[in-house]
């Protein structure tokens, strides 16, 4: 790996719980406003990763920088899209997507402008004042989406975020998480297991291995936007990348289910 | 707030819930034709037995009307008896929030904490707060010795709800938070608070009823001339049924009428909810 100095995050680990290695080298580079994709067979350490990059777990050795700085998330802004449902309750869609701006303390008159603005990004315009459970699944998930864009986030995490909505809901809200990276540049890190969803969104993918996780392959994906999921070369990326993937799994013991799904 | 309810049936039809003036109009109803047929069946109870123990509804409110106007035997109001046994229940119910809350929230956080004292503390919670009445008799006078029991009535309910509620705070909420840069107050304040607060009001409501049994039973012993328990005791001394029951039935209604002021602060702090449960 190069050292450039324009790298957004830069990460250079190794993490163990006690005897058990968990990643093993672990080292990539993510450029400005660049949108990488993550993908591995499960329970390889994807979430692990990215609570490293969140700053909410140190690594046994090495460490992950963003803009050159060990990553604090009270001193940087990060976002991070869970796979769960994340909207808090007792907060309506207005009040849930200010949450990391109020964290920041920002001025209130600020807090309203950005939220208005994010709520018409992401297509919520009308629901501001609906509590979560009011509201389907799929709009929980582009509140949890609003939220993360609202702050000016340095660094923007995605755990699966589309992994418990069904398929149509999750189709669209690829589109739209395109559309919003498109209209508010971000840096993205996307953990996904479903290698078409990687393909189709990043402008990278790297292919975790498992027990201990190693890069085992860092692929620049050069296709066009829209990424037409049925042309010849997205097909052909999308089978390199299974390959990869159906390998890593067997060799851990397991014969993937879910990489085998998504192809 | 321009809604566009019509574009978005199915949330608005959440958001706006059942027809709610009707349904209200409706219970209210209900519930005045259930007390309607109580007093009914009470009142020809009354006629059938004809015995000055079982007095009939109207002469409970001929009672009602004699001491509201013109005071009990010893010359205090029924205000005063009223007066002296809400200012010592909310005394006592106030200490028993101020200290319920806070070590509820204490040991909830802290599970070690409660782990390693419950020796010492789950003991106190079977013993009933009239058992009490005896030492705070030695040791309390005034408005202190009521608020001490009402406290021990109350403080249990509240901290134990408290300290479960603190379990139920979901992991994921807190690491919202977190990402953000949250400290930990902040994520007491608006992580830990919101999540607990419907089993604090829950605990209150259960402390509230455990309080009024308490202060009543206190009264009883106590050596104060005024108190709703107090003004029990004075006229079951006499036989004097009639203003027996004017007492009891405020103590319900009293309570009643706190409950509700519970429920109806659950119903606004929880609106994000389904439904306050009753």
């Amino acid at each position: 790996m190069d050292t450039k100095t324009d790298a957004m995050v830069r990460v250079r680990e190794s993490h163990r719980y006690g005897d058990f290695a968990v990643h093993e080298n672990i080292e990539f580079e993510v450029r400005e406003n660049e949108f990488v994709c993550v993908c591995g067979p499960s329970g390889c350490g994807k979430s692990t990763l990215l609570d490293i990059l969140a700053g909410l777990l140190r690594p046994t050795e090495g460490q992950a920088l963003i803009q050159g700085r060990p990553i604090d998330p009270a001193r940087q802004n990060i976002s991070f899209v869970f796979q769960e449902p994340s909207t808090l309750p007792w907060l309506n869609v207005r009040d849930n997507i200010a949450v990391g701006l109020r964290v920041k303390k920002r001025p209130e008159r600020e807090v309203r402008q950005i939220v208005d603005d994010i709520i018409e990004v992401v297509g919520l315009r009308g629901f501001e004042r609906h509590y979560p459970h009011q509201i389907s699944g799929g709009m929980k998930q582009r509140v949890a989406i609003a939220r993360a864009f609202a702050t000016d986030a340095d660094l923007v995490l995605m755990d699966e975020p589309f992994v418990s909505l069904d398929q149509p809901t999750r189709e669209r809200m690829q589109h739209e998480i395109l559309d919003i990276w498109q209209r508010r540049r971000r840096t993205i890190i996307f953990v996904t297991h479903n290698l078409e969803e990687a393909v189709f969104l990043g402008d990278r993918v790297i292919i975790l291995s498992s027990k201990p996780a190693r890069i085992r392959a860092d692929t620049r994906v050069a296709l066009q936007r829209p990424r037409d999921t049925l042309s010849a070369e997205f097909t052909a990326l999308r089978a390199q990348c299974a390959t990869l993937l159906n390998e890593l799994s067997r060799q851990a013991g397991h014969v993937a289910p879910e990489p085998a799904r998504a192809v | 707030m321009n809604r566009t309810d019509s574009a978005v049936p199915e949330a608005a039809r959440a958001a706006a819930g059942p027809k709610p003036s009707a349904g209200r109009a409706r219970t209210v109803a209900c519930n005045l034709l259930a007390l309607g047929v109580v007093l009914l069946l009470w009142e020809l109870g009354a006629e059938k037995m004809a015995s000055p123990y079982f007095p009939a509804p109207l002469e409970i409110a001929a009672a009602f009307e004699r001491l509201a106007t013109q005071g009990d035997v010893l010359g205090n109001s029924l205000w005063d008896h009223m007066g002296a046994s809400v200012t010592r229940l909310l005394v006592g119910f106030a200490l028993g929030v101020a200290l319920g809350v806070p070590l509820g929230l204490l040991m909830g956080l802290y599970r070690g904490a409660y782990a390693n004292t419950r020796i010492v503390i789950e003991p106190f919670r079977f013993i009933p707060p009239i058992a009490w009445i005896p030492l705070a008799i030695i040791f309390f006078s005034g408005i202190g010795r009521y608020a001490f029991l009402i406290f021990l009535g109350a403080f249990f309910p509240i901290f134990t709800a408290t300290m479960v509620g603190v379990g139920r705070v979901e992991p994921i909420h807190r690491k919202v938070y977190q990402v953000y840069g949250a400290g930990k107050l902040q994520i007491l304040r608006r992580v830990v608070l919101p999540t607990v607060l419907p089993d604090i009001l829950g605990g209150m409501r259960v402390g509230l009823g455990t309080a009024w049994m308490t202060i009543v039973a206190a009264e009883l012993t106590g050596g104060e001339s005024v108190g709703l328990g107090r003004m029990m005791v004075n006229y079951s001394e006499l036989l004097r049924i009639p203003e027996v029951v004017v007492a009891m039935l405020l103590i319900g209604a009293l309570g009643f009428l706190f409950n509700e002021i519970l429920l109806l602060a659950e119903k606004y702090l929880f609106r994000w909810r389904w439904q306050v449960a009753l």
